[in-house]
């Protein structure tokens, strides 16, 4: 296995809706300032991997306009992935993991602001013969997972309020995030449902923004970053499409690749000080936290997806906030988690080291 | 066993989505320019291009473009084809033709219709003009323009013309 490393990390802020910027305005300042971290030219960047979804866009293809902000003359190698740019991710260490390369930049362009109603969108994600027709509301998947975490004594509403509280005033470091404050306990639970048992805070607010992360391998690595965040393990796992199929008050896909990451890494998911959880919802930190078996690990210092979840940028956004805990701080193992699908059907884990 | 029975043959689940694009600052100013008559173009600080329409920064330097300036819109066919064929929501009856048009003191082509002559009178190399919208509809459209048409009194757009 190849050494390969996280060297650089930047985004611009979570914003509900950039009505000013196009998807490179977007995207351009953020690649200078991760090259400018890295210290490096887009010259010596061997491959580019990104993310983005159509769905969200509203026209196909719509992430080559993104392709404007790290420049595609001269003809460059890159690689997309329709889906959250954590998976892209996954794609560039694997393209490193192969020798094609030593640099490669991962960008991920979320934009969950354009669809009017995302209503109207997101049920066409759903399998078209048992689950379009119905137009379930875009939160009543995960209600259903909520409420039975719920009912099976794994959660409580209680709970959900609790990480929502500690998420957002974890967020007023952030000055990334799209939402922030003080919130007691009590007063989240005096809030209206929106789909029961999950409340408007329980929800992650969708938005813009993108984040770019640069990795590198061995000795490229070390000469771009004083501390490089190395990737230990990784590995992603995709349960069944169709929710009935699955028992809701269990995470097995995250469980499994967090194991299979840990047994690539050497270090188990509750070795680490730090976990970025991609949590769209209040109730899926608890069932993740059980699943990866974090005590005593510090869950989302960030604020996590409850204090900004730019579509397909934010699982990308938790690795490069795990990342930057190495980078920047003094932690020495992370882990990042980035999942796709409804009710968490698909789940990526991310097991990162600085040297000693 | 009994004989297997067809499968279900259609259902109607009817999508609706609206979006809000957004076209950003350098799209922008083009478009706001073809409300008031006006080509913008823009040169790359860095590679001296001439882009028309022009985006936010060069997409080979990725540098910002520089302060926009007016070109009157003439140029010349670089390259066109003649549509044929008949698909829904088309515009104009086919035949008709698309150009990629060389507009005077711009380095990237602008893609339009060219009407006012007949498929087979069209060369590439041929002087064409824009023809705007009445006043009353302009807007920050591409639709500002309506079409392109030869040059009426030269030598490259009469021969179009004349075969027209």
């Amino acid at each position: 296995m190849r050494d390969v490393a996280v060297v650089a990390f930047a985004q611009s802020p979570c914003l509900a809706a950039n009505r000013r910027d196009d998807m490179a305005e977007i995207l351009l300042p953020v690649v200078r300032e991760a090259l400018g971290a890295a210290g490096i030219g887009r010259d010596e960047i061997d491959f580019y991997a990104s993310g983005s979804h159509d769905f969200y866009e509203g026209r196909t293809f719509a992430y080559i306009e993104s392709l404007d902000a790290v420049g595609a003359w001269p003809p460059i190698s890159e690689s997309h992935v329709e889906m959250d740019a954590a998976w892209a991710f996954y794609e560039a260490w694997a393209w490193l993991q192969l020798n094609e390369g030593d640099i490669a930049l991962v960008y991920g362009a979320g934009r969950g602001s354009l669809a009017a109603d995302l209503d109207q969108v997101l049920p066409a994600q759903l399998d078209p013969y048992f689950l379009t027709p119905l137009r379930p509301h875009r939160d009543a998947i995960a209600a259903l997972q909520a409420c039975a975490l719920i009912s099976a004594g794994l959660t409580s509403e209680r709970q959900l309020a609790e990480v929502v509280s500690r998420s957002l005033t974890a967020a007023t470091a952030n000055p990334m995030a799209q939402k922030a404050g003080t919130f007691a306990v009590q007063d989240l639970l005096a809030a209206p449902y929106v789909a029961a048992p999950l409340r408007g805070h329980d929800i992650a607010p969708t938005g813009d923004a993108a984040a770019v992360l640069v990795l590198a391998a061995g000795a490229a690595a070390r000469r771009l970053a004083a501390r490089p965040a190395w990737v230990r393990g990784i590995d992603h796992r995709m349960d069944t499409h169709y929710p009935g199929m699955r028992d809701l008050t269990e995470a097995g896909t995250a469980r499994l690749a967090g194991e299979r990451a840990a047994a690539m890494a050497g270090f188990a998911p509750w070795d680490v000080e730090v976990a970025e959880l991609h949590t769209e919802y209040s109730y899926a930190e608890p069932l993740l936290a059980d699943a990866l078996g974090l005590s005593g690990v510090t869950v989302n210092p960030s604020g996590g997806p409850l204090a900004g979840a730019p579509a397909t940028a934010t699982g990308l956004l938790r690795i490069g906030e795990a990342a930057r805990q190495l980078l920047q701080g003094g932690a020495r193992r992370a882990l990042a988690h980035a999942t796709s699908g409804p009710a968490l059907q698909q789940n990526l884990v991310c097991l990162l080291e600085a040297d000693r | 066993m009994t004989a297997a029975l067809p499968p279900a043959g259609s259902i109607q689940s009817p999508l609706h989505m609206d979006y809000t694009y957004v076209a950003g600052t350098g799209r922008s100013l083009f478009l706001r320019g073809l409300a008031q008559r006006r080509l913008l173009a823009r040169r790359c600080p860095g590679c001296a291009q001439v882009y028309l329409p022009p985006p936010g920064f060069c997409s080979r330097c990725l540098t910002e473009l520089g302060e926009p300036f007016e070109l009157a819109g003439t140029g010349t066919v670089a390259t066109f084809c003649v549509v044929n064929f008949p698909f829904p929501g088309q515009v104009y009856d086919p035949p008709y033709v698309v150009a990629y048009i060389q507009v005077h003191g711009a380095d990237t082509r602008l893609m339009h219709l060219l009407r006012e002559v007949e498929p087979g009178g069209v060369r590439i190399g041929m002087e064409v003009e824009p023809v705007w919208c009445p006043d009353g509809e302009l807007a920050a459209s591409m639709s500002s323009i309506r079409y392109y048409r030869p040059v009426r009194g030269t030598a490259a757009g009469e021969a179009g013309e004349a075969r027209a």
